[in-house]
């Protein structure tokens, strides 16, 4: 599929890029096409099980909307107008509740956006892909895949530590500083292990030759092809289009010191 | 770079790694103070989102290691599926920035408590300008907007400083941390 | 005359955090495809020495090093870093940390890549170093997936996908079940030979190794090097100063031992004379019922478990990885709450104990003793129930000095329990499930990763607790220890309990091996003298 076959670095890049321009928009009606047209992209141009999608975007929602509701509550007062809008049966200004929606939106973009990218891009080779087309230092590549490996094994030291712990009888704080005192506890063993597991990875690495060198040849190489200029073609074009007919009918806000 | 040995790291990065899940097991502690507080809730405990960055520092001491390992935590975040995404990244490379600015105030010469501390505070300010642009602070009320910054300070001088370096202590007794600077520290305080 | 591949001259090694050398004044010089095995107790550095050889020392040294190091006669810091690996390649103990991909290929790659491989020819020596080990089915696997013993064969492909000189196994069956480690050392037989390698072995547990290895250095507690020659007429003698270093030896020379036979030593079940050989002491009655499982079930893993323990009886559960064991004894101690049935300790559901209640009941030794410490001194980790428990300050002092003495941990009482020895560790642990004088204890894989000493030590101090009327379950690999201690064993099989009954009858099973099961030496011993011809199964 063509998502997944895009080299990773242009795809990071594309999406930092547009999150980036989206975070000057000010007004709900530019994010909400965007997220239609990101959403759109992703199901038509990638495979993952939908199900999935919807687990993640669920509380994407759920905090866009909290998004939504502070703002309007703790809204600045000194921005207020005179017209108001009713909300869940209180009165708010119209402004805000336009600012608020923005800014819940935009959330909800930023969301869809990175989802397009977890769904369609397996990490290692994105880290391999920073490393040859980024010049990420080798170093730092490997030795946060090494660390990245440990995911499972600390969710299983996790559940052991914690039944090792209900033996001991100390799963059951009865105060602040008892509370404190049992994340220390669990997070020892946790962190010791993790440490002492983390250096002889390092030296197993060195051992199979391993120095950090930028010079060395790749079993998985990545390349930036002419088809993978499409991706930032279609997501920057399509926000351009987006932004260009929103001027047109009046509705797009830019960044204009809502401060 | 080359200052680096691997084993700092893969060491480093299990750190982030850790604590990348630790940050995602703290935001929802955070929503439920926002239910209570508004958006300051998240500020009264900020100072968690900083700790890797400081922990890292004080147990490696070697430049870059706030900045990298706070980045790395916030990589790892995104990948587990964190809410806000690729400017999760961002954020966190501005708090790692942060913290290493402290670090580097001292010319990466001194890790006591008052520069851990500090750390934190700076972590702070770096992250709460950003997030003053990136979450649109600016719609909300002078007075509300100060209070979180005076919150999210006291948290990262409180949470991320003193916490962490309690913690990076404790570690060093079980002497894991023998070949790093923290524990070769704690080694010769012991010796003495 | 076989050519030199490396030669050792008047190594010396410190480390900064401590005062003695951890090698001192080696010297030696191993030979184009000679196998050697590396002896020595705990700590006398044999670890780091493998770091010698393959050059990571003096680079990642935190303290000094003396002396010089030649492979193929060039000074091993004379090698620009990586190049030796294409010489020496080492396989480690632990097969977690090996690791630094996701994928079975992508790892094997790692190290080619390192080397600077040109692609087409990586992809090639990837398929062969997969298919010399077995695991070419395994190409796109996550590694994570793999068991302890397939992640073994796979952290030696990648080392052979880069054609060392030398290899070097740094107790690369320490953490695999006995069948995997079985199955280990036959592949290591057959690369040996269709590959043209020297082999350098380091090893706790010498039974299965005695055939591939001819050589042996024995480094000394001090740094020292002890003895170098070979290898079976060293062991025929001086079996017993190698036991007493920590070495665990073959069956037979052990039983030798024991029964204080002359040298030289059988070092193979074969060549022990066909004397009685002791019979387990006949399973006591058991006493009253004092733990019930009655159908349970847990998510998938378990299914249909009924079992009824007694007091007094030491329970060993067995079983191939992923059959249920943990679980099993997880829910029977209460720290699982079962999806289906019921658990009852004296007579009662565990549902209607109350936690700590409970815990004065029922103790669990985790593998990992670690995960169990709580506190920053060896003192504090036993005393920490009792104070919780609301006795007056002397009575529990008493009790935890006593605690501490009777598991031989005396004296380490301000220790950090993290930094004590893996025995020691594991010691505490126990002494922590034994404080408040529990009737039933729990232990997964209590002899995982030990050596022979600390085995031993762990062992009797549980048979005293048994004959003093604790009652033990015992999750185990080890058919030996089911053999000499258990008076009932219960074979787990894909969640399901496949066998109940005193380990003789199961011995006695035909389809023994269907379960990843083998027989215990003891029983091959006899089995051996019965047929009174080549036994079956040749131990070494």
């Amino acid at each position: 599929m063509f998502l997944h076959d895009l080299n990773p670095t242009v795809k990071a890049l594309t999406i930092i890029g547009a999150v980036f321009l989206l975070a000057f928009v000010f007004d709900p009606v530019t994010p909400l096409l965007y997220i239609v047209w990101t959403v759109l992209v992703t199901f038509l141009f990638g495979t993952f099980k939908k199900r999935y999608y919807l687990y993640y975007f669920i509380p994407f929602t759920l905090f866009a909307f909290g998004m939504f509701w502070t703002t309007i509550v703790f809204s600045d007062t000194a921005s207020a107008t005179s017209e108001t809008v009713s909300f869940l049966g209180m009165e708010f200004p119209t402004e805000d509740i336009w600012t608020a929606a923005a800014l819940g939106l935009r959330v909800l973009a930023f969301a869809s956006l990175s989802l397009l990218f977890l769904f369609t891009t397996n990490m290692v080779h994105f880290i391999l892909s920073l490393i040859q087309q980024l010049k990420l230092p080798p170093k730092i590549a490997y030795g946060v895949l090494a660390g990245y490996r440990f995911l499972p094994m600390l969710k299983t030291e996790f559940q052991q530590i914690r039944a090792a712990h209900r033996i001991r009888g100390v799963n059951r704080p009865d105060s602040w500083k008892e509370k404190l005192l049992q994340y220390q506890r669990f997070a020892i063993p946790l962190l010791a292990g993790a440490i002492r597991k983390a250096e002889r990875t390092a030296i197993a690495m060195e051992s199979k030759g391993f120095t950090g060198a930028k010079a060395r040849t790749f079993y998985r190489p990545m390349r930036v092809q002419w088809k993978d200029w499409l991706f930032p073609v279609m997501m920057f074009g399509m926000l351009g289009v987006t932004i260009a007919v929103l001027l047109y009918f009046g509705y797009f806000s830019w960044y204009d010191g809502q401060l | 770079m080359n200052s680096w040995k691997l084993k700092e790291i893969v060491v480093m990065s299990v750190l982030s790694v850790v604590f990348a899940v630790v940050y995602l097991a703290f935001l929802p502690v955070g929503k439920i103070l926002v239910g209570f507080f508004g958006p300051i809730g998240y500020d009264l405990i900020f100072g968690i989102w900083f700790i890797v960055s400081i922990i890292a520092a004080y147990i490696i001491r070697k430049p870059g290691a706030a900045f990298l390992s706070e980045t790395i935590a916030a990589a790892v975040e995104v990948l587990l599926g964190n809410a806000v995404g690729p400017m999760l990244l961002v954020s966190g490379m501005i708090q790692g920035l942060g913290a290493e600015s402290a670090f580097a105030m001292t010319r990466y010469k001194r890790y006591d408590l008052f520069t851990l501390m500090l750390a934190g505070v700076m972590a702070a300010v770096f992250s709460f300008v950003w997030g003053y642009f990136l979450s649109g602070y600016a719609a909300l009320s002078t007075g509300y907007v100060a209070a979180m910054f005076i919150a999210r300070i006291i948290s990262g001088a409180i949470i991320s400083g003193v916490a962490g370096k309690a913690l990076s202590d404790a570690l060093a007794k079980t002497g894991v941390l023998s070949s790093f600077a923290l524990g070769k520290e704690h080694r010769r305080k012991h010796a003495a | 005359m076989s050519q030199e591949v490396i030669r050792v001259e008047d190594l010396t090694l410190h480390y900064e955090e401590r005062q003695k050398p951890v090698l001192s004044h080696l010297n030696f010089s191993i030979d184009e495809g000679e196998n050697v095995l590396i002896l020595g107790p705990s700590g006398s550095g044999k670890s780091s020495l493998t770091h010698c050889l393959n050059g990571l020392y003096p680079r990642e040294l935190d303290g000094s090093m003396k002396g010089e190091v030649y492979v193929k006669g060039r000074r091993t810091d004379s090698y620009p870093a990586g190049e030796m690996a294409q010489n020496v390649g080492v396989v480690f103990q632990d097969p977690e940390t090996q690791f630094c991909m996701i994928t079975v290929e992508d790892e094997v790659a790692f190290g080619l890549e390192n080397l600077n491989t040109p692609y087409e020819l990586m992809v090639e020596k990837v398929d062969t170093a997969l298919r010399s080990v077995g695991m070419e089915a395994y190409k796109t696997a996550n590694i994570s997936e793999l068991s302890g013993g397939q992640k073994q064969k796979v952290a030696l492909a990648c080392i052979l996908a880069m054609e060392p000189e030398v290899l070097i196994l740094d107790e690369p069956t320490a953490n695999l079940d006995p069948v995997a480690r079985k199955e280990f050392i036959q592949l290591l037989k057959r690369l040996k030979k269709e590959l043209a390698f020297t082999l350098v072995v380091i090893e706790h547990k010498l039974e299965g190794w005695l055939d591939l290895l001819e050589r042996v250095l024995i480094i000394h507690e001090d740094g020292e090097l002890a003895y170098d020659g070979p290898l079976h007429d060293h062991l025929k003698t001086y079996a017993l100063d190698i036991h007493e270093m920590g070495i665990q030896l073959p069956y037979a020379t052990r039983r030798a031992l024991e029964q204080e036979w002359t040298p030289p030593y059988p070092l193979h079940i074969g060549e022990m004379p066909a004397v009685a050989f002791p019979e387990n002491p006949p399973a006591k009655s058991a006493g009253k019922v004092l733990l019930k499982a009655e159908d349970v079930h847990w998510k998938s893993i378990l299914r249909n478990i009924h079992i009824t323990f007694h007091e007094g009886e030491w329970v060993a559960i067995v079983g191939e990885n992923g059959s249920g064991k943990s679980s099993l004894s997880r829910i029977l101690a209460g720290i699982q709450s079962p999806s289906k049935g019921t658990v009852s300790l004296h007579g009662r559901s565990l549902k209607k104990w109350k936690e700590n209640e409970m815990r004065k009941e029922v103790g669990y030794v985790f593998q990992n003793p670690e995960h169990q410490f709580i506190t920053d001194t060896v003192y504090e980790e036993v005393a920490f129930s009792l104070r919780h428990a609301g006795m007056k300050e002397a009575e529990w002092t008493k009790i935890v000095e006593e605690t501490l003495k009777f598991c031989r941990l005396d004296g380490l009482e301000e220790q950090h329990p993290f930094l004590l020895s893996q025995g020691q560790k594991r010691r505490l642990s126990v002494a922590t499930m034994i404080v408040e004088d529990q009737q039933m204890l729990f232990l997964d894989e209590p002899t995982f990763g030990q050596d022979e000493k600390s085995t031993s030590d762990l062992m009797s101090l549980l048979k005293e607790k048994h004959e003093n009327g604790t009652t033990i379950v015992m999750i185990t690999h080890d058919m030996e220890l089911v053999d000499k201690y258990a008076t009932r064993v219960l074979v787990m099989n894909e969640g399901e309990l496949s066998f109940d009954d005193q380990p003789k009858e199961l011995w006695a099973l035909p389809d023994l091996v269907d379960h990843h099961l083998e027989l215990p030496p003891r029983e091959q011993w006899k089995r051996a003298v019965w047929k009174r011809e080549e036994p079956a199964y040749v131990s070494s």
